[in-house]
């Protein structure tokens, strides 16, 4: 249930925080959304984004708006463009980043589960994970760049650099040690338990035993775990050159861009909403699991006296 | 025995690498020297030590040391943020402030649930131009990085007793401040604590680095130092290019030096507060 609220109440949260912050510095909201270094008219611009009105004004109009698809038009990112067509073309890129470097985890949070990965490699993953993204990231763009050059983003070099991007991710920042050690550490704690120590008895195997109480643990740590990776992709799309929301992001904000930046934090928080309406329901069907009872387990009534 | 000499070295090596970036830190030049040249000065660790130069003739030492400068006080005070929060929170649990610990577990749900980086990138967007260093920026991922924090230290106060540790402890007649400050805190809390300031401290560190490289590869200046100073992202430009067939990879060495000294110390600290 609670998941379920801060998933509904995040996209709010967002644009309420933003605006609370902007009336909440020093200085006119204009200014702040567009120093007078940069821009001209302040008057003109506080009325082009409603912030001539209060903040109640701004708010409600940018949400109702943002609801119907309409984020108007980029006006230093990439002038004139509107920015819901900008979001629509990055956020494939970046939903492709997030799902593929989701397969390293997956499958090193499997092996470490079944008992594949021994547990003397561990000092080996999270070695390998103090690694900032940035760093390996630099070398992957710069190995891009020898082989295919600096401005071979379509075909293959375009599907490398997704490729080498969704590694970065997966294995960067302590995702992949964090998948495993996570992983093993849940199951270990379970396996622990007197019931499985009951089932090995009757003959069943510990991890479809263990399995159904363990889900909703994993589920959480892949949710924290694909949203630090969300995170991550802000740095590997600039890097690596690949045009996805993260890279927007971190254009916008550069050039000051306000539209675009709000319009892609906006994005984000709905892809962070998602996954956690995805954890929840997750949740749900793992208890629907539990509470069916598993095959061959016999009822009182059914034991012959 | 063992463990104990473990920890005292890792102690020893964590003090002894935040010395060294506060010692950068402290005697760092406010600006570059003059370059000799403009482009082909690069000179090697041994002509020019300890790191050597870049192709305009610039120390590599005062790219270090600047960029230490911008990073050690806003991360060690980000580091401190962390630490206070999870304190608070382990110290609620064993309270027993039942209605602060929900608060505090659904600002954890929300917060939790933002990506760090988006969150900071708007952060930076918003601050006015005066404003735009890394201590903001850094506090901000502070703040993001408490509820998982804040939750590790209220389960393992959790895990303690709680309120009934606390209540045990009455009964052998310490004092509020011994219970609380000592036996929460000092005894059972610290590894949790000194763990997540040590490692956001490192991740603000990281944070600089990758926000600076972002500009740089932009060819704009960052919103985490002024114009006038050098980051370690530097460094590691320099050395992207040397990747490519420039003769700098000294920098790329400097700058992933500089990047394993952070992470070291933050390991360091880690396993020294390690519980017995």
């Amino acid at each position: 249930m609670v998941r379920v609220i801060a998933a509904l109440l995040l996209p709010i949260a967002v644009p309420a925080v933003l605006t609370a912050v902007l009336w909440a510095l020093p200085g006119h909201p204009a200014e702040i959304v567009c120093p007078p270094g940069i821009c001209d008219g302040s008057e003109a611009l506080a009325e082009r984004w409603n912030l001539h009105k209060g903040p109640w004004h701004f708010f409600s109009n940018w949400l109702a708006q943002a609801v119907q698809g309409e984020f108007g038009n980029s006006w230093r990112a990439q002038p004139g463009v509107p920015v819901a067509e900008l979001l629509l073309q990055s956020l494939p890129q970046t939903t492709q980043l997030l799902v593929l470097s989701m397969v390293p985890l997956i499958v090193g949070s499997v092996a470490a589960a079944l008992g594949w990965l021994p547990k003397r490699l561990d000092p080996l993953w999270q070695a390998i994970g103090l690694v900032p993204a940035v760093i390996l990231a630099l070398f992957c763009a710069a190995q891009v760049q020898i082989e295919y050059g600096a401005m071979s983003h379509e075909g293959w070099p375009a599907m490398l650099r997704l490729l080498l991007g969704a590694l970065v991710l997966g294995v960067a920042d302590s995702a992949l040690s964090g998948a495993i050690t996570g992983t093993r550490g849940v199951f270990e704690a379970e396996l622990r338990q007197r019931y499985i120590q009951i089932a090995l008895l009757r003959g069943e195997t510990p991890l479809s035993n263990a399995l159904p109480n363990v889900l909703p643990a994993l589920i959480g740590q892949f949710r924290a775990r694909a949203l630090h990776i969300m995170s991550g992709t802000v740095v590997v799309e600039v890097v690596l050159g690949i045009s996805g929301l993260g890279e927007l992001l971190f254009d916008g904000t550069l050039m000051q861009d306000f539209g675009v930046v709000l319009a892609a934090a906006w994005a984000f928080s709905l892809l962070s909403a998602a996954l956690l309406l995805l954890q929840g329901l997750l949740e749900v069907m793992v208890a629907l699991w539990v509470r069916w009872a598993p095959s061959g387990v016999v009822e009182p009534a059914e034991v012959a006296p | 025995m063992r463990t104990s000499l473990t920890r005292k070295v890792a102690l020893a090596f964590g003090l002894a690498a935040l010395a060294v970036l506060l010692l950068m830190s402290f005697f760092a030049p406010e600006n570059l020297s003059t370059p000799t040249a403009l482009i082909g000065g690069e000179k090697g660790p041994l002509e020019v030590p300890p790191f050597g130069t870049d192709e305009r003739g610039i120390p590599l030492l005062e790219y270090a040391m600047q960029g230490a400068s911008i990073v050690t006080l806003p991360s060690l005070v980000s580091g401190a943020v962390v630490m206070l929060l999870a304190t608070v929170a382990g110290l609620v649990r064993c309270a027993g402030l039942t209605w602060v610990d929900s608060v505090i577990q659904f600002g954890s749900e929300l917060v939790g649930s933002l990506p760090r980086l988006v969150v900071v990138l708007v952060v930076a967007l918003v601050l006015p131009v005066d404003w735009k260093t890394l201590l903001p920026i850094g506090i901000t991922w502070a703040l993001l990085a408490a509820p998982g924090a804040m939750d590790e230290a209220a389960a393992t106060a959790g895990r303690l007793g709680g309120e009934r540790f606390v209540e045990a402890l009455r009964a052998h007649g310490f004092s509020g401040v011994r219970i609380y400050l000592y036996h929460v805190v000092w005894m059972n809390l610290r590894p949790v604590i000194v763990r997540q300031g040590a490692e956001v401290t490192m991740q603000v560190v990281f944070l600089e680095i990758a926000l600076s490289y972002l500009a740089l590869r932009r060819n704009e200046p960052s919103f985490t130092h002024s114009a006038a100073e050098f980051s370690w992202a530097t460094l590691l430009y320099q050395g992207y290019t040397a990747l490519l067939g420039s003769p700098l990879l000294h920098s790329l060495f400097t700058g992933l030096g500089l990047v394993a000294l952070t992470a070291g110390m933050a390991q360091a600290l880690r396993v020294a507060a390690r519980a017995r």
